[in-house]
């Protein structure tokens, strides 16, 4: 414990400026994408192909990601281990303070409450959220669903729900945990990005902190938009349909796609 | 009546006037010294016309009675100036921390029967009853060198010239009294008991400012390197969560945050600067 201390006094300063560096890049960078990527099963049928092209839309994207070359490395450094150091180091700075929004309750008192309250929240849901989703821990899952890269949507939609028919009880305490710890995690990071650039001191003047924080305001705003039509587009997703659009991505044999042999052997020939 | 058969209108008062002549109860919160154990005891005040908590705290110690009729001893605080400049009588009145002399028990306590709870401040330890001792508040002063250094065996001469935009951003810099308010209101800064931790627990918004003011002083800038090595250690600029009590609360509208921004920003380029091109 003595040593923990003195390494944490010694490169106090650079922890503290790594600890907000890893908080808007690689994480925030990651939670942007994240986002909007999850976003595309709502925004996805602007495409025209309705729910299933928002489910091929969403597919695609996923098998792109698993495409990546050391998938497994690029989570474990870029992020696994950047959020495994910016929580445990956020959660030893902020259990230093003794927050007192009940005698002075002003709205930067509240945010700074908030910021370590969602901070927590955040750190157990993205925990369940990883070792359930990526790491398999089904039994911590209603109705034991395993979330799979083949069928992602459809998967997703089971775990949101507790099963793949109906939302249940249970599916619905998941589906509520979900819009919870996305809403607190994007608030974090909204309002983490506010108080870095103070922190990095690139807002002096309280004039220059307004206008970044209303900058802050509406990237938040944005990005809450994608975290919860991804949840409830998820949520509320019909399986079957879903399932049938994953097929149709992954066995292209049975829908009518236009091959060199294909198109040598029948589909020109009609024309004339 | 007369005022209506004249024709005439009273002015229009956007508060109900204070009732002349009304008592107020206090209700505050006494301990008879350090590691003694608070109690509440409640005094009713007859109010005069401008009176302050001070005034009324002085009436208390000439009749140390409290409500219950039981004579007790006089109330114990700190004052100095009476004039808000010396920071000497802040205290927590109402659950808010400012200094006692200049709140007005018109604006605090308008109506008959009208409670007032005075606290002391919880970051410092207590003395006696609203007494406290904030020696760890100049002890972070010290810290972070926040002085010009002038002291040598010879006369150093005229220091170099100040400039007029500069002097504006550092007088209100300089009008800080090292009250305690910005300390008290500060979820970041903490009782420390141990006065061993003092230089590794948080050194609060005055001090940072203090650098800052001594930063942009020609002759004080000479320290800048140090005044910035001691605020990027332990309990220096980074222990700042950015709740912003401090510029809510301090009685001279000091620019706290923007003087922990304008620090933010000098660290940045002082930890640059000497990761390039320092030992």
């Amino acid at each position: 414990m003595a040593e923990t201390t003195g390494f944490l006094e010694r490169h106090h300063f650079l922890l503290r400026r790594l600890h907000s560096l890893s908080g808007v890049a690689p994480i925030g960078v990651f939670l942007l994408f994240h986002l909007t990527t999850n976003a595309s099963i709502v925004w996805g049928r602007l495409g025209g192909g309705g729910a299933p092209g928002a489910v091929k839309t969403f597919q695609h994207e996923v098998n792109f990601i698993h495409s990546l070359p050391a998938l497994l490395l690029i989570e474990i450094f870029g992020l696994w281990l950047p959020i495994l150091f910016h929580s445990v180091l956020g959660i030893i700075y902020a259990v230093s303070g003794r927050p007192n929004v009940g005698h002075y309750p002003y709205p930067g008192n509240r945010r700074y409450t908030l910021q370590r309250l969602s901070g927590y929240v955040g750190v157990l849901f993205i925990f369940y959220h990883v070792a359930t989703l990526r790491w398999h821990w089904t039994f911590l899952i209603p109705g034991g669903t395993e979330w799979t890269a083949e069928y992602a949507a459809s998967t997703m939609g089971a775990v949101l729900r507790g099963g793949a028919a109906g939302m249940t009880i249970a599916g619905l305490l998941v589906s509520a945990f979900y819009l919870l710890g996305v809403s607190l995690l994007v608030f974090h990071l909204a309002n983490g990005l506010w108080t870095a650039a103070i922190t990095w001191g690139l807002t002096i003047s309280a004039q220059a902190q307004r206008r970044w924080g209303q900058v802050c305001f509406v990237i938040g705003g944005l990005l809450m938009l994608g975290a919860w039509s991804a949840v409830i587009g998820f949520a509320t997703i019909n399986h079957t349909v879903a399932r049938g659009a994953e097929e149709g991505v992954h066995a292209p044999e049975p829908t009518p796609v236009l091959t060199p042999g294909m198109a040598e052997a029948g589909t020109l020939r009609d024309e004339h | 009546m007369t005022a209506s058969a004249n024709g005439s209108h009273k002015p229009a008062h956007t508060k109900p006037a204070a009732k002349p002549g009304r008592k107020v109860r206090f209700k505050v919160k006494r301990c008879d010294g350090p590691g003694k154990i608070s109690r509440w005891e409640t005094f009713e005040v007859p109010i005069e016309p401008g009176s302050n908590v001070i005034s009324c705290l002085q009436w208390i110690a000439a009749h140390p009675v409290t409500t219950e009729g039981v004579r007790t001893t006089p109330v114990v605080w700190d004052a100095n100036c009476l004039e808000e400049v010396c920071g000497a009588c802040t205290m927590v009145i109402n659950g808010k921390v400012r200094q006692s002399c200049s709140a007005l028990i018109d604006a605090y306590a308008p109506n008959p029967g009208d409670e007032i709870t005075l606290e002391p401040m919880t970051k410092f330890p207590v003395i006696r009853d609203l007494w406290v001792d904030r020696s760890r508040a100049f002890k972070n002063l010290t810290r972070v060198r926040a002085w010009v250094p002038i002291d040598g065996t010879y006369n150093l001469g005229a220091g170099p010239r100040e400039r007029p935009n500069d002097q504006a951003v550092r007088y209100v810099l300089s009008t800080c009294m090292t009250c305690g308010c910005c300390m008290e209101a500060c979820p970041q800064f903490n009782i420390e008991p141990d006065e061993a931790a003092w230089d590794t627990s948080f050194a609060g918004a005055h001090a940072i400012s203090q650098a800052r003011l001594f930063n942009m002083h020609g002759t004080g800038a000479q320290l800048k390197g140090e005044r910035l090595d001691a605020l990027m250690g332990p309990g220096g600029i980074t222990d700042c969560g950015n709740a912003q009590n401090c510029v809510k609360v301090c009685p001279k509208e000091i620019p706290l945050t923007e003087s922990i921004a304008a620090v933010g920003r000098s660290a940045t380029i002082h930890a640059l600067a000497k990761w390039f091109t320092g030992p």
